[in-house]
């Protein structure tokens, strides 16, 4: 009984030479169609085609080389499970960083952070055209919360409390609704609230959405000059106008390459 | 039945490369295969991270990829394919000579597989010095005028980390099947017992497949 368990060994598949050397011109010749529909131009059709090929080969390999089409299911089951939990990665990865540009703004924030020429020289100083560059970063950063005509509508407002602040009322500004004043709560955020802080958005951008936002309101409150000297701005020149404090990281990737390049160029 | 194990009196000789925990040959290697099987389930998910960073990165700058790929020489990549293949096929035929008991042949084929191996990686050697000549190197080392996108060294990252891994398995790869051919050469393999042989030719098919990719990933980006 045992002597004859120890020769079962001797019964496994062996896999004839003949269907080797078929599999292996299979797999050389699908190397040439690759190689050949590299040239063949069909936009991105070619990748799909490629990763197609590519996967047909891979079986191969994988049924006939490594024996998993003679094998006990259990082992392709096992090395199938990798892919498995590859496939869930590369999805969750994915949605999360293709899609993440729907949450966060990333175009005008970065392109205002990584050194590009200032728009606005004095942008403490209300204009048609900060206004629509405030409406159009309220749009982005604002109404998810504020609503999208800054009534404090939006569609998370329904689970906040405090609610958030209604633009077009001109009741209950906790810091007041001058544009210096909204200024400084968007630089600090609301105690107690859900007013976070957005000291990372450029200098430019908080002003450009302090213009817009006090715009919203029925009768709209504008800086003295002692207002705007309380938010560092002094006899309308740009000294004493703080910078950002914290920036976003990715626009710090973006500096410090920039920086790195400049520095290598210098040398 | 079980105590008989123990002290290893089984009346009629068991096969020498029999451990004693096993009950016979085909547990001991359908044990050792299912071993080898989940070890290469790990590679899989090693190797996936850096695809999963390949395809983050490839999304996120279509046209870096577009532009720094064409650096790649694609004869030099589909010549490697080429090679690899055909050690995988050798090192297949290798293995199915140890099953066969045919000795001789067996190693020959396991020469020609490391043959084929080290010719990869003369080609690879090639590749490598023409980029660190050029200055197509990762991340901050990257100095090269001709490729305008500010992130492709990026491309370069990706491109040494991914072929550099790979080209580690390739040289474990080799050491592994000199390791079998010494073996064989000692008369340990046999039609009952050639578990190394069939793992290393698994280990050495998986290094083909993850080649199999690289290859249009990195030299045929359209």
């Amino acid at each position: 009984m045992e002597s004859n368990d120890h020769q079962k060994h001797s019964h496994h598949f062996i896999l004839p030479t003949k269907t080797a050397l078929t599999i292996g011109a299979i797999l050389l010749g699908l190397t040439g169609v690759t190689v050949l529909m590299g040239s063949v131009h069909l936009g991105s059709f070619n990748m799909a085609l490629a990763l197609l090929v590519a996967t047909v080969k891979a079986s191969l390999v994988c049924g006939y080389f490594m024996n998993l089409k003679y094998d006990k299911a259990g082992n392709g089951f096992v090395f199938s499970t990798a892919f498995l939990f590859l496939a869930i990665f590369a999805v969750l990865t994915g949605t999360d960083i293709f899609f993440r540009g729907d949450v966060y703004v990333k175009g005008p924030l970065l392109a205002a952070t990584s050194g590009g020429p200032a728009k606005f020289k004095t942008p403490w100083i209300a204009s048609a055209e900060i206004s629509a560059h405030g409406k159009e970063l309220f749009g982005q950063q604002c109404t998810a919360c504020h609503g999208v005509g800054g009534a404090g509508d939006g569609a998370a407002a329904a689970a906040l409390n405090p609610k958030p602040r209604n633009f077009t009322a001109n009741v209950g500004w906790k810091n007041g609704p001058k544009p210096s004043q909204i200024f400084k709560t968007l630089k600090e955020g609301i105690a107690g609230g859900a007013m976070a802080s957005y000291a990372s958005l450029p200098v430019e951008d908080r002003w450009a959405l302090s213009q817009y936002v006090a715009s919203l309101n029925p009768q709209p409150q504008k800086d003295s000059d002692a207002d705007l000297a309380l938010v560092g701005v002094k006899g309308g020149n740009q000294e004493g106008v703080e910078t950002a404090s914290s920036i976003p990281v990715e626009a710090a990737i973006d500096l410090l390459v920039n920086e790195a390049k400049a520095k290598k160029a210098g040398t | 039945m079980s105590n008989s194990h123990a002290d290893n009196s089984h009346g009629h000789g068991h096969h020498p490369a029999l451990a004693h925990h096993f009950n016979n040959m085909e547990d001991q290697f359908e044990a050792a295969k299912f071993g080898m099987w989940l070890f290469l389930v790990t590679e899989v998910l090693m190797f996936g991270g850096l695809f999963i960073g390949y395809i983050v990165f490839r999304g996120l700058y279509p046209e870096m990829f577009a532009e720094a790929h064409k650096v790649l020489s694609v004869p030099m990549g589909a010549l490697n394919t080429i090679v690899l293949i055909t050690s995988s096929l050798t090192m297949l035929l290798g293995v199915t000579s140890a099953q066969r008991g045919e000795r001789t042949k067996s190693v020959r084929f396991l020469w020609v597989t490391i043959l084929l191996a080290a010719c990869f990686l003369v080609v690879k050697y090639f590749e490598y010095s023409h980029k660190f000549h050029e200055g197509l190197l990762p991340g901050a080392l990257f100095h090269n005028e001709h490729i305008t996108h500010p992130k492709a060294p990026l491309f370069f990252s990706l491109y040494f980390m991914m072929t550099g891994l790979h080209g580690f398995h390739v040289v474990v790869g080799m050491c592994l099947i000199f390791w079998i051919i010494r073996r064989s050469k000692r008369n340990e393999f046999s039609p009952e017992f050639y578990t190394p042989v069939e793992l290393v030719g698994f280990y050495w098919h998986f290094v083909d497949l993850v080649w199999i990719y690289l290859f249009p990933l990195m030299y045929l980006v359209p």
